[in-house]
């Protein structure tokens, strides 16, 4: 029995593949906020939440990520973020990475949670309640706000105005580490600051710009 | 003399064990519906709800160590703000509404007057960050409770672990806000046989059940949803009630029906605390017109003569636990009194 397990683990041990998952900004991990995205505008705040991340192969088979909620910070100040370390099976060379961005309803609706839900991360709402899944602050020249700055907040948990995202991307296993990008730029782009440099409530406005910002996630 | 010290220790031990038991009898009513939240027990014995006792008195939780959960939900008020219509919060600063009372908080599933909370161990957040109420933030405070060796033994022994997170602070607060339970008015304690009302209380509750019951509805006295019940718009707050959550048009100028008990101790009344009097209420409803325009009013006037109106306020004053207002359990913790000047 014992030469058995032996032997389980050493095949178990070569078998998986182990892959690193890490988000970043752009094509460089190394990017951090605060950081000056052009002469105009620069970023002092990006955090997000990442929950439920699997990698699905056939529709039917999926490798879980070990805890549920990852906060995703880009402070440079926070010491980098949480790699999410998978242990993949032999078989998972090729697949989708799905993860849904922000807290799902259901988490919400249950209260006040620990770790990464502590609300002294700052991602949960104290005028209303529930968590702010997507949190972009910095300034940019030339909107009409105090000290020019926009702040977008993006969360919601309760009709209408849900705005978790489910973020589904191809995946082929090419190393030790996969990285989940997020596009500034495309995001940048589409936004159009002047207009909507504060959004801090739930809202159709948070809705649409929590859909844009799944448009925005690729696999490095 | 060994037969008698055995006797007083068995004796002592009976009492002890009489009290233990009365303390946890703790029944509510067969006619209340079941709640939305578990009751902890209101016992000296329960140790998260006395943490969270001693959380709600001190004046730790505000910017200027001034101000505690207690500045505004005062246990003799039945946990509102007697004789000031506005919170009143941190470097004097004034809110925008009425301080409401806490109690039969687990039947409610949304908290605040327009409902911004939807789960009562978040709620303490909501006046914590408030600039005009505690102006503190969550870290802030766990930092402070770190720093302070009474809490940290206080946390020890409920948890067995001297961290403070927000976690346990949060859960401590509700515990205590959910115990506190109030079913022991003369309304009470007629519906379980152990009393009768008078005539005059009688008429009252005809009035009450013909034309205050829909919303202020028997056992709890509130339906717990959001009405516009037609009070002219306050110039200074503009307020526009729930619709400030939902975003909903519908929504504007509701807020949440509160529940009638205890309401001779939680005065002012209404979301701005428009009212000192319950006449002054009557009157209200009586006038209250249904047309304002586009704003569509929930209710309509309710017209009593004066005497059907002391007749209603006869019955409403039946919804006074005074056993509630007066428990020495609920009060500002003794524990509190010897450690204010260490911290």
């Amino acid at each position: 029995m014992f030469r058995l397990l032996l032997l389980f683990l050493f095949f178990s041990s070569i078998c998986h593949g182990q892959v690193a998952i890490k988000f970043g900004l752009f094509k460089d991990s190394l990017i951090h906020v605060p950081v000056k995205l052009n002469s105009n505008d620069s970023l002092t705040v990006f955090r997000f939440y990442v929950s439920d991340l699997r990698i699905t192969k056939d529709r039917n088979k999926s490798w879980k990520a070990p805890k549920k909620h990852y906060l995703i910070d880009f402070d440079r100040e926070t010491n980098g973020q949480d790699v999410i370390k998978l242990e993949l099976p032999h078989d998972f060379k090729t697949g989708q990475i799905e993860f849904v961005l922000g807290i799902d309803s259901k988490t919400s609706a249950e209260g006040i949670g620990e770790g990464a839900l502590d609300p002294v991360n700052g991602m949960y709402w104290t005028w209303q309640s529930g968590y702010i899944n997507f949190k972009m602050e910095g300034v940019s020249k030339n909107i009409p706000s105090r000290k020019n700055r926009f702040q977008l907040h993006l969360g919601g948990f309760r009709k209408p105005y849900i705005s978790a995202q489910k973020v589904d991307l191809n995946y082929i296993h090419k190393g030790t580490s996969a990285m989940i990008c997020f596009d500034l730029s495309v995001f940048m782009n589409a936004l159009d600051l002047y207009t909507q440099h504060t959004i801090m409530s739930p809202s159709k406005e948070a809705v649409a710009l929590s859909k844009l910002a799944k448009s925005c996630f690729y696999v490095e | 003399m060994l037969n008698k010290r055995l006797l007083w220790i068995l004796l002592s031990f009976g009492v002890f064990a009489f009290c233990l038991l009365k303390n946890n009898r703790f029944d509510i009513p067969d006619y209340i519906p079941r709640p939305t939240y578990p009751i902890p027990k209101n016992s000296s014995d329960n140790d998260t709800v006395q943490l969270g006792r001693l959380l709600f008195y001190d004046n730790l939780l505000s910017a200027d160590n001034r101000v505690s959960c207690a500045s505004c939900h005062n246990s003799y008020n039945a946990f509102a703000h007697t004789d000031h219509d506005l919170s009143h919060g941190v470097f004097d600063s004034i809110g925008n509404r009425n301080a409401p009372a806490l109690f039969n908080l687990a039947w409610q599933k949304e908290f605040m007057w327009d409902g911004a909370i939807h789960h009562i161990e978040a709620q303490v957040l909501a006046p914590l960050h408030s600039p005009k109420e505690m102006g503190s933030s969550i870290e802030e405070l766990i930092e402070k409770l770190n720093e302070s060796s009474f809490y940290r033994s206080e946390f020890f022994a409920v948890y067995g672990d001297s961290l403070i997170n927000s976690s346990r602070v949060l859960k401590a607060i509700a515990a205590f806000e959910l115990s506190l339970v109030s079913f022991g008015s003369k309304y009470d304690q007629v519906r379980q046989g152990n009393s009768e009302f008078t005539e005059q209380e009688k008429r009252g509750y005809a009035h009450f059940q013909k034309h205050c019951n829909q919303c202020h509805t028997e056992p709890l006295f509130s339906d717990f949803q959001y009405k516009d019940n037609g009070l002219s718009i306050d110039p200074s707050l503009q307020d526009l009630g729930r619709y400030l959550i939902t975003g909903d048009a519908q929504d504007k100028y509701r807020f949440k029906v509160p529940s009638l008990r205890n309401l001779s101790y939680t005065f002012p009344y209404m979301h701005d605390g428009r009212f000192d009097k319950l006449r002054q209420v009557l009157e209200h409803y009586e006038m209250i017109e249904s047309n304002h325009g586009t704003r569509r009013v929930d209710i309509k006037s309710i017209p009593l003569a004066f005497n059907e109106q002391s007749d209603l306020i006869a019955f409403l004053l039946t919804l006074n636990d005074k056993s509630f207002v007066f428990n020495p359990a609920f009060s500002f913790p003794e524990k509190l009194k010897e450690t204010l000047l260490k911290h």
